[in-house]
């Protein structure tokens, strides 16, 4: 191995070995410390980037599905909750049943709705169904408060007290109760409870939806139908991307 | 760096090729359960594509441990894994790997766990969280080959031979 170097002296062979290993080591040195810089950016990175991308595609908001149905479009006929109906750049119109439980289970997160947007419109039109033998009399009640200027009272009324009614075999002196602690004329309450043009009233606004609907709630964003949202964010969510702002 | 022999007189050590999957199985597993935490934050649902029930395992009350989200327990557990892997492969210390490869039960026993309340007490399963049960058993099988390995051949890295 040592052939070439016979001519050297000793000392200058051992120099030389000296200095070839010093070289060796000292490439070996940098060659392992770049790699060892490499492997550790690209860890960091790796994980920089993970938690930057994740959150990013996390918190991409869902986006509004709509079920390609629209409906008749709100006019200063139907209930109108948060700002009038000129100003709205969002019209959200519920179709809903006062007995039907998921209907009080979104009833928070429309109200929530209703008072969390700045410029959206908030209407209610009753879709009671024949299987709930109380939803069509209590529309009448929500009705028949709106006479006195309280349907939205008797309408939050009967959500939340919604447990305590459904199952009566007939609730009208419930409602009349509730009536009274809303403050409301009991006597004009009962007339118009069971007077023909609130009725005809609740029946033109279950036909209006009669040929969307499958289920209550239905809700329609600026006239289209839309995919009942999961929970409130979602439903937030949407409203804000159709133009919504708080 | 040319004079590298195994310094045991056993026969060769096993290749190591395999152990490459305790990086790429920990980083998989880190992303997994990134998403799942940072969703957990931020509280959006999350979207499942082929089996439904995401939602109903994630905002389960199991989904929490002490009120911290198991999501965001299970992104460190994956992170140590892959941290550790990435001090091996700079150092080349076999200490490294088999403190790594005691690591993986732990991370086998809780998506056994996890993975039991999904089918038996949630009744729903949520594709994210098989996918890091999933990694979590393949890194405990390396995990145990690798202290097996450890015993047969005790020096399985390479050392340099003393000048």
């Amino acid at each position: 191995m040592y052939s070439t170097e016979q001519n050297l002296s000793k000392k200058e062979r051992h120099e030389l070995r000296r200095q070839e290993k010093l070289a060796a080591r000292a490439s070996g040195e940098q060659k392992k410390k770049t790699a060892r810089v490499m492997l550790w950016s690209f860890i960091v990175i790796f994980v920089a980037g993970t938690i930057a991308l994740m959150a990013g595609l996390a918190s991409k908001t869902p986006s509004v599905q709509y079920l390609g149905g629209t409906v008749k479009a709100a006019d200063n006929n139907d209930w109108i909750k948060g700002i009038p109906l000129k100003d709205a750049k969002v019209i959200l119109i519920e179709y809903s049943d006062f007995q039907c439980p998921a209907c009080a289970a979104y009833y928070s997160m429309v109200k929530q709705i209703g008072k969390e947007f700045k410029n959206v419109s908030v209407v209610y039109r009753h879709f009671p169904l024949s299987q709930h033998a109380n939803a069509r009399p209590a529309a009448q009640a929500a009705e028949a408060a709106g006479k006195q200027g309280k349907f939205w009272e008797m309408h939050d009324m009967l959500f939340e007290n919604q447990t305590i009614w459904s199952g009566l075999t007939s609730a009208d002196e419930t409602f009349n109760t509730y009536a009274r602690t809303l403050g409301l004329d009991v006597e004009k309450f009962k007339t118009d409870f069971n007077s023909a043009e609130i009725k005809t009233k609740i029946e033109a606004d279950y036909q209006s939806g009669a040929d969307q609907i499958d289920g209550t709630p239905t809700f329609f964003l600026n006239d289209k139908k839309l995919q009942n949202p999961k929970n409130y964010d979602e439903f937030r969510s949407i409203i804000q991307q159709a133009g919504g702002a708080i | 760096m040319t004079n590298l022999e195994v310094s045991s007189n056993k026969p060769a050590a096993p290749s190591n090729w395999l152990f490459a999957f305790f990086p790429i199985l920990g980083a998989l597993g880190f992303v997994d359960a990134t998403y799942l935490a940072v969703k957990h934050f931020l509280g959006t649902p999350i979207p499942c594509s082929i089996l439904k029930g995401c939602d109903q395992v994630t905002n389960s009350p199991y989904s929490l441990i002490y009120g911290v989200p198991v999501a965001l327990l299970g992104a460190l557990y994956y992170l140590t894994i892959l941290i550790l892997a990435a001090i091996y492969i700079d150092s080349r210390k076999p200490s490294v790997l088999k403190f790594l490869a005691c690591l993986t039960p732990f991370g086998f026993l809780a998506s056994l766990w996890f993975v039991y309340l999904q089918i038996f007490i949630i009744k729903a399963i949520c594709i994210y969280c098989m996918a890091s049960a999933t990694s979590s058993t393949i890194l405990f099988i390396l995990g145990m080959y690798y202290l097996k390995k450890q015993k047969i051949y005790p020096q399985i890295t390479l050392e340099k031979i003393p000048d």
